[in-house]
């Protein structure tokens, strides 16, 4: 019941708005009053320039959001590039600095940072099967195991006179 | 006659097409036609000029921005409008939230405050119809304000409300009610 006469309702307005014609100017009176009075102190032409220079901040924004991916890429780069030299120069730093390269035998080096010592032996086959590329040389590292916990157990088990901690590499 | 209404239609779809196609000064021009049309639909809901201004600039920077996406752009003012006072509805619902926060926090002055209150009869006038338009519902407030502007059809009221033209004279009448009863000692 209430929903048909909602309904009617609803019909009456949309068709005859003349019925609510006395409240309308009265109402509309009112706000156009206000609105009148309101607008009246605007100076549009301020008021344009106000929305252009939005629209000008709208404008650079949209540019930097544009030119974005080109700087990231470039940033990228850099760090990247950044990131292998860092690197480079880590490797370097490790590089023994002094040592006595001659034919094979045992040499103690000392590092540039000198973080420690280290044995190293060198096992040279005298050139022997170089020819055909079947033979390798190999330098053989020992080096303290760094102690990473301060546990007596892990000290006493891999770090004494015998924990070296053994690395090979391949020269060719 | 409005300048908005003075451009006909396919002025108005060219110049949209212009700024879809990144003519600033295209869109330049459209706020210059819609500028006082879209203020006094702000007005209408908040009420107060300096509120609808940043309303308004708002609602024009957020039509520039998504210009490419009207499909029909000899529709702009029926988009441009339902931006404008779907701004303002969010405004005055965070302007209504803060006033709210602020008479909690302020509640043993409001005597004092009532006294100084500017008895000016506009300032006065501002005011109640702000207060008024806040006891609206979204629908009756946006029907209200634009079944009000010049040239404005009420099948036009529907389309920037996304709703049937009856439901625009239900809003429209269920927000006069609220009104006339609100705004009773001013009519």
């Amino acid at each position: 019941m209430a929903r048909v006469q909602r309904q009617a309702e609803v019909e009456e307005i949309a068709e005859g708005v003349p019925v609510m014609k006395n409240e309308k100017e009265k109402i509309d009176l009112l706000f156009e009053k206000n609105a009148n009075e309101q607008l009246a102190g605007i100076d549009w032409g301020k008021f344009n320039g106000a929305i252009s220079s939005r629209l000008d901040e709208a404008d650079l924004s949209k540019t930097s959001r544009s030119k974005l991916p080109t700087v990231f890429k470039i940033a990228s780069g850099v760090a990247a590039a950044a990131a292998v030299v860092f690197v480079a120069m880590m490797l370097r730093t490790e590089n023994p600095a002094k040592m006595p390269l001659e034919n094979s035998g045992h040499a103690v080096v000392e590092f540039i940072e000198a973080r420690g010592s280290a044995s190293v032996e060198i096992i040279d086959r005298n050139g022997e099967g170089k020819e055909n590329g079947s033979q390798a040389a190999w330098i053989i590292i020992r080096m303290p195991e760094p102690v990473l916990v301060a546990d007596p157990f892990l000290q006493e088990a891999d770090n004494g006179a015998n924990g070296y901690l053994r690395d090979l590499i391949h020269l060719f | 006659m409005n300048e908005s209404r003075e451009a006909n239609s396919s002025d108005i779809g060219r110049l949209v097409e212009a700024s879809q196609a990144g003519d600033r000064g295209a869109f330049d021009e459209l706020v210059r036609l819609y500028q006082r049309r879209a203020m006094r639909a702000a007005v209408r809901i908040l009420g107060d000029a300096n509120e609808a201004a940043e309303t308004v600039q708002n609602a024009f920077v957020k039509a520039y921005l998504n210009i490419d996406k009207l499909k029909e752009p000899r529709r702009f003012e029926v988009w441009l409008l339902r931006i404008v006072t779907n701004a303002a509805i969010s405004q005055q619902r965070s302007a209504r939230r803060r006033a709210e926060r602020i008479k909690v926090i302020n509640c043993h002055e409001d005597k004092k405050a009532v006294s100084l209150v500017d008895k000016a009869v506009g300032e006065e006038l501002k005011g109640a119809i702000q207060a008024a338009m806040q006891k609206l519902s979204k629908k009756e407030a946006k029907a209200i304000s634009l079944f009000g502007l010049e040239d404005l059809s009420q099948s036009e009221v529907a389309e920037i409300m996304g709703c049937s033209a009856a439901a625009v004279g239900w809003h429209v009448f269920k927000g006069r009610q609220k009104l006339k009863r609100l705004l009773k000692e001013y009519l």
